[in-house]
């Protein structure tokens, strides 16, 4: 018999630099292989570098922005990027770019930005939370 | 289901924005009625220390935010005493700490919670 765990996952580290995204990212994957179920992933401090759309690594890398867009296009895993993070650091929701005349189509897809209550709710909903990158 | 959720600093607060958004996350849980311990452990104890002028660095002082923490229903800040000790400080020299907790009973906070949360 197996135990089917409930997380929520938490990325705070910026893609590339560390290595917080990646490990992030096969940690979902292998628990969802698993059975096991993945609440939300939500981007705080500078784990929101991870939704920009126009990322652009070279041909032969891992392209780190589009392994979460795909991850919930195929398995509609809710990806929340922190409000407060995201504007702090200049990433928009299209919305409120439109607003203050900032660029509206920075966030990629599959992406969602929200506020820090999505994490919490996240939290108490899940079995387990796990933290990536310091 | 009311969860217990435990914070631990173990680092000063300023210099960057992580303690920052550290505790928004702090003020969400309450905010979700969750049962909410704030511990400070090991250089924890220097983020609350009087006195701080953190505007040198352009930092917004975020330590009385810390004040208004009982407003939603936590009940202050818990110290280590070892960590009190061993830096030489004294709980009178820290803002907005009202209880000192020996290691061996924060280990037991921290292996009794559901959750529990650093940065």
């Amino acid at each position: 018999m197996s135990l089917k765990v409930k997380f929520a996952i938490q990325v705070n580290a910026s893609p590339y630099q560390y290595q917080a995204s990646d490990s992030a990212w096969h940690f979902v994957m292998s628990a969802l292989s698993s059975g096991h179920e993945v609440y939300r992933v939500f981007f705080y401090n500078d784990g929101i570098y991870n939704a920009f759309r126009d990322a652009r690594p070279p041909g032969d890398e891992r392209h780190i922005v589009e392994r979460w867009t795909t991850l919930n296009a195929v398995h509609d895993i809710d990806l929340v990027v922190c409000v407060s993070s995201a504007q702090r650091r200049g990433l928009l929701d299209a919305s409120v770019a439109e607003k203050v005349g900032g660029y509206q189509h920075a966030l990629a897809d599959g992406f969602r930005i929200a506020g820090l209550g999505l994490w919490m709710e996240g939290v108490i909903e899940s079995d387990r939370h796990i933290i990536f990158g310091a | 289901m009311i969860k217990h959720l435990v914070f631990i600093i173990d680092k000063p607060l300023h210099g960057n924005v992580k303690a920052q958004e550290f505790l928004d996350t702090i003020l969400m849980a309450a905010a979700f009625d969750q049962r909410v311990d704030v511990v400070l452990v090991g250089d924890g104890v220097f983020a609350m220390l009087d006195n701080q002028q953190p505007e040198k660095l352009d930092m917004k002082n975020i330590l009385p935010v810390f004040g208004t923490l009982s407003l939603y229903g936590i009940n202050g800040v818990t110290v280590e005493e070892e960590a009190l000790k061993e830096r030489g400080l004294v709980i009178s020299q820290l803002h907005e700490v009202s209880n000192v907790m020996p290691r061996e009973k924060v280990k037991q906070t921290m292996s009794a919670a559901h959750h529990i949360f650093s940065f």
